[in-house]
């Protein structure tokens, strides 16, 4: 499900800052902007060029999450959903496995779809970051999350965001996808009630009003 | 007059979709999961990595110097006692422990007393009362005194206090017993930091020999690697016979010899088991847990902190999974509130995967050798097993490991049972979705189907003519009663199952389809049962406020299950008013009496209490306007939307009748529980036992072992359909855990180890949409019989009936589910077949 991100990453791996407690990154080979060190924040190596270090210690980052630019203080080690959940109090995107296996952290960066347990939030600085609660814009419901309403393709719910955002995705990318293509755009979600019964019905239904509209 | 539902039902056996449904498909709904509070910490737990050992010393004082940490809590180091004296300098301090003085010398009294009268009878004097131990206790730096909920300096101590004291060191000789269980955990101000805490725990152990794997647990009976009496691991467990089986077989045409097993399953709960746990300034506790019981949990953290049980608040809004393993009192809660307590901050423990799969719940396996005979006419003559299976290092066998051929249990004359419970060294089964059934289906529906093909007959003649009768002395006294419907259900059921997945056409002899190619296809049936009754006293508030709005209150929680929609359903139908208009207040356990959500109670107990909650509260308020508006409560009645009095045709919208009530509300409480119903046997509102039959199509590959469920039928009863929406998925939600228990799931122990291999969700596998068959789910209405809950009967039969039907395409059987390409390929060699 989820796509190759060579666009979307700045280059610095999970398993990189696992390895490490401090981590340099060639931030201006990619594009991105350096990461901004601030006064109480140490440095652990002498900036050298274009190679910033940063680390171990907590960073200032800046995410722009549904649309909201929002500031906090992460270790770099920290992944975009801990970011999200632990420091934001965004909590749509679940930790259920916590190792990209069951897309419960389903995120959207720049219309991509992401496990947000696999990405560093120093990562996703600069992105567009969209989670399921975008779905739900100034109170109007998106069609994906009415229809898994509609048609009950939930129960704990706690999969749900997961899948409603990787479904959302995949029709924005194709709008006139088949039933089956959105059947494979959720192959890297896991549901434990087991909803996909009626997944298919809502799955069916928003196919239905794709080719009314 | 027995209160009953109302004849013409609006709302109720409609589709509803649920209330909570945006909120939960949005990310918005906040789960115990979700909870951030201020200035919150996070905890960490430090876990055996051994499958059994004991501790050999532990020393966290450099874990409690890690950057952010608050608190430092070390598991089962608890000492209760009386305080005598303390020296605050060299931080010493004594307590009685046993008994209080006053307590002991009260006892000594009463036997000096008995003594000497004893001594005058000239009988022999009673046993002396045991002097209480006085401990004296060297406090380390991470030790705690308690007094009361307070962390107290022992200068404050004054003798007879009553004080728990905390040592660390006494976790030293600890005996773990499986590779997972808990050992310390650590509050720091990010989780980061508390991981780092606990690899800076500093902890040597004795690792000790261990046993994982059932078989081993037989081939060692000498070997005791857990706690319990006995002297190794197996203990043998409800034995039983019923008629003769020598005889049973004797009159059989054909007796078939097999060996069936259904291995351990873990609940694989998404969210987690944990809580966010705070004290309130009023010395109360607040928890945000993950739980299937709200009042359970908060009377368990009541009674362990010694606090009355009505400061202690438990809130579950929402809940990502349970399936049994999350009824509260575990040792996490505890963990969390005694770390709040010593931090005086929220903490949050939430489980990793890991920690989730090996030590959160599991399934009992079952492996049994079953002797099955049964005559040309279809009837089951005898049936005998021996089976084991194992709960982990703890739980005993309680966890309903109670074997039996349970659909046919009246209509087989001769059966023998012997059971015994091999323990390993992995952590304690849990109840889990219709516990003890799914294993049961699988080892008797495996047999009659292996029985059927030996006696060269279709199963489905077993099937029907194994029916148990319908009880004719039921069927006069309470017609309604399981005992008295049991034949015409199932009949009915097979009936539709039959038709619904073309069953005379499909099913052939086994091994002898149509297909000529590597891809057989086969059709396979099972078929269960279960309770599904109310249970202890439910509680349901309901009050009409003057701008119409209402709202209904109860301590029970929605596990997913729909209970917060199939509430606002309940109060809906009475007052003529749509789901959207009721406000469900739920989850809370100070909001009166609920039972914990297991056992398909929730809705039996809480669906008639808000029933009669609703009529009350209508009652209370038609009481209440009728004067105001001239008119007599008995004659007003309600319509959708509106109040109308039958005598005059006059009429109130709900909005203007209610504003009638000034600064008044109105208000009604409903109570139910199998005691209630029990009272009257022929009440309607709620009911218990349900049928149900299951066939499934599968495909397989002959060549990769690769299983593929095509098509599968679930025909289902429950009485009283409230929401026909979220009883389908229900139905359509326990099916899908059946595939993956059939074809998936299945937790792997390393016998080098002791560890399970596969603690993640990329080895212990579940499906995903695309592995899921199409899923016919056909309901049989019983609005007659009242409510009976529905969370477990759909899962029972699902593995039965695929590898029935697995067994159907193949001609062999495939005897051990999770039913993997390793497994078939190996029953394809070893059955010479296909």
């Amino acid at each position: 499900m989820s796509e190759p991100l060579e666009n979307a990453r700045s280059g610095i791996s999970r398993r990189a800052f696992l390895k490490g407690g401090s981590v340099a990154a060639a931030a201006t080979a990619l594009g991105t902007a350096p990461p901004q060190l601030l006064a109480d924040d140490p440095p652990s190596a002498q900036p050298a060029g274009n190679i910033v270090a940063v680390g171990p210690g907590p960073v200032q980052i800046e995410l722009t999450v549904n649309g909201m630019k929002m500031t906090t203080k992460v270790e770099p080690r920290v992944t975009l959903l801990d970011a999200l959940r632990n420091h934001l109090d965004v909590t749509g995107c679940k930790r259920v496995c916590d190792r990209g296996t069951c897309g419960s952290c389903t995120v959207m960066i720049d219309g991509h779809t992401v496990y947000a347990c696999s990405m560093l939030a120093l990562e996703a600085r600069g992105k567009d970051i969209r989670t399921a609660e975008s779905l739900n814009a100034d109170g109007k419901l998106d069609a994906v999350p009415a229809a898994f309403a509609k048609f009950d393709a939930q129960q704990c719910g706690f999969c749900t965001p997961g899948f409603v955002v990787s479904l959302r995705a995949a029709l924005d990318k194709n709008p006139k996808a088949t039933p089956a293509e959105l059947e494979h755009a959720v192959s890297g979600n896991i549901c434990r009630c087991g909803t996909y019964e009626q997944m298919r019905h809502a799955i069916a239904s928003l196919c239905e009003q794709k080719k009314g509209g | 007059m027995a209160a009953s539902w109302p004849k013409k039902r609006r709302l109720i056996g409609t589709k509803i979709p649920r209330i909570d449904g945006p909120a939960k498909a949005t990310g918005i709904a906040k789960y115990s999961y979700d909870m951030n509070l201020p200035k919150m910490l996070h905890a960490a737990v430090l876990r055996c990595p051994y499958a059994h050992a004991k501790i050999k010393s532990l020393d966290c004082s450099a874990a409690m110097k890690m950057p952010g940490v608050k608190a430092v809590y070390v598991y089962n180091v608890r000492t209760d006692g009386e305080f005598v004296t303390a020296d605050a300098g060299a931080n010493v301090l004594q307590l009685r422990i046993g008994a209080t003085e006053d307590a002991y010398n009260q006892a000594l009294k009463k036997w000096e007393e008995a003594a000497a009268k004893a001594k005058a009878d000239k009988k022999d004097p009673p046993a002396k009362p045991k002097e209480p131990e006085i401990r004296r206790i060297q406090l380390g730096p991470n030790d705690y005194v308690f007094r009361g909920i307070a962390v107290v300096k022992l200068a404050d101590l004054k003798p007879k206090d009553k004080v728990t004291v905390d040592v660390e060191r006494d976790a030293v000789g600890r005996e773990l017993f499986y590779a997972g269980e808990e050992i310390v955990a650590i509050a720091a101000d990010t989780e980061e930091r508390a991981y780092d805490a606990i690899r800076a725990v500093k902890i040597d152990y004795d690792p000790l020999p261990f046993l994982v794997r059932e078989e081993d647990v037989l081939k060692n009976p000498n070997l005791k690697t857990v706690a319990g009496g006995g002297t190794g691991n197996a203990i043998p467990s409800g034995n039983s016979t019923k008629g003769n089986v020598t005889a049973g077989f004797t009159s059989s045409d054909a007796v078939v010899e097999g060996t069936y097993g259904v291995n351990v399953v873990c609940h694989q709960c998404l969210e987690t088991h944990g809580l966010v746990a705070e004290w309130t300034p009023e010395g109360g506790i607040r928890v945000f847990s993950s739980t299937q019981a709200t009042v359970g949990t908060a009377g368990a953290i009541a009674n362990r902190f010694q606090i009355p049980a009505t400061k202690v608040k438990c809130v579950t809004q929402y809940m990502g999974g349970g399936f049994g393993s999350k009824f509260g009192g575990d040792s996490q809660d505890f963990a969390a509130v005694d770390l709040s307590r010593r931090a005086g901050a929220p903490v949050k423990i939430m489980f990793t995967r890991a920690d989730e799969i090996t030590t959160a719940g599991n399934r009992p396996s079952a492996f049994g050798k079953v002797n099955i005979g049964g005559t040309k006419d279809g009837k089951i003559t005898a049936f005998e097993i021996d089976v084991y299976g194992t709960t982990g290092s703890g739980g005993g066998n309680t966890v309903n490991l109670n074997l039996f051929p349970y659909v046919y249990v009246d209509s087989v004359p001769n059966i023998r049972r012997i059971h015994t419970v091999t323990r390993t060294n992995a952590g304690g089964a849990r109840a889990m979705r219709a516990p003890n059934h799914p294993q049961t289906c699988t080892l008797t529906e495996f047999a009659i189907d292996d029985l059927a093909a030996k006696l060269g007959i279709d199963p489905l003649q077993i099937r029907l003519a194994g029916l148990p009768d319908s009880d004719p002395n039921a069927m006069k006294k309470a017609p309604q009663s399981w005992p008295a419907l049991r034949n015409s259900i199932y009949k009915e059921e097979i009936r539709r199952a039959v038709e619904l997945s073309k069953w005379k056409e499909k099913w052939h002899p086994p091994g002898q389809g149509p297909d000529t190619g590597p891809i057989k296809r086969g059709i396979g049936m099972a078929l269960h049962t279960w309770g599904g009754f109310a249970a202890g006293p439910n509680e349901a508030k309901i009050t009409i406020s003057r701008d119409g709005s209402v709202t209904v209150e109860s301590s029970t929680q929605d596990l997913g299950t729909g209970q917060r929609t199939v509430s606002a359903i309940m109060a809906a139908e009475v007052l003529g008013l749509e789901v959207k208009d009721i406000f469900v207040k739920i989850g809370d356990s100070n909001l009166g009496m609920s039972g914990g959500s297991g056992g398909s109670t929730t809705l039996p107990s809480q669906g008639p209490a808000t029933y009669l909650g609703a009529i009350a509260a209508r009652d209370d308020l038609f009481s209440k306007v009728a004067p105001m508006l001239g008119a007599d409560p008995k004659n007003l009645e309600i319509e959708p939307g509106k109040v109308v009095d039958k005598t005059n045709k006059k009429s109130w919208t709900w909005r203007e009748f209610c504003a009638k009530l000034g600064m008044n509300e109105a208000k009604g409480t409903g109570e139910w529980s199998q005691a209630k119903a029990n009272e009257d046997p022929n009440n309607s509102l709620s009911n218990g036992q349900v049928g149900g039959v299951q066939v499934a199509e599968v495909s397989v590959d002959s060549e990769t072992g690769v299983v593929k469920v095509v098509h599968l039928v679930a025909v289902q009863d429950c009485g009283m359909i409230v929401d026909l929406l979220t009883t389908q998925s229900q139905v359509a939600g326990g099916v899908v855990m059946g595939v993956n228990y059939a074809l998936f799931e299945e937790r792997i122990m390393d016998r080098q180890t002791g560890r399970q291999v596969n603690p993640d969700m990329e080895f212990y596998k579940l499906g995903g949409l695309v592995d899921m068959p199409k899923i016919t789910v056909e309901m049989v209405d019983m609005p007659e019989r009242g409510v009976i809950g529905i969370g477990e009967p759909p899962t029972i039969s699902t593995a039965a009936a695929i590898g029935n039907a697995v067994f159907n395409a193949l001609g062999v059987r495939v005897p051990i589910i999770p039913l993997t390409p390793e497994r078939v390929l190996d029953a394809i060699a070893k059955g010479g077949k296909v």
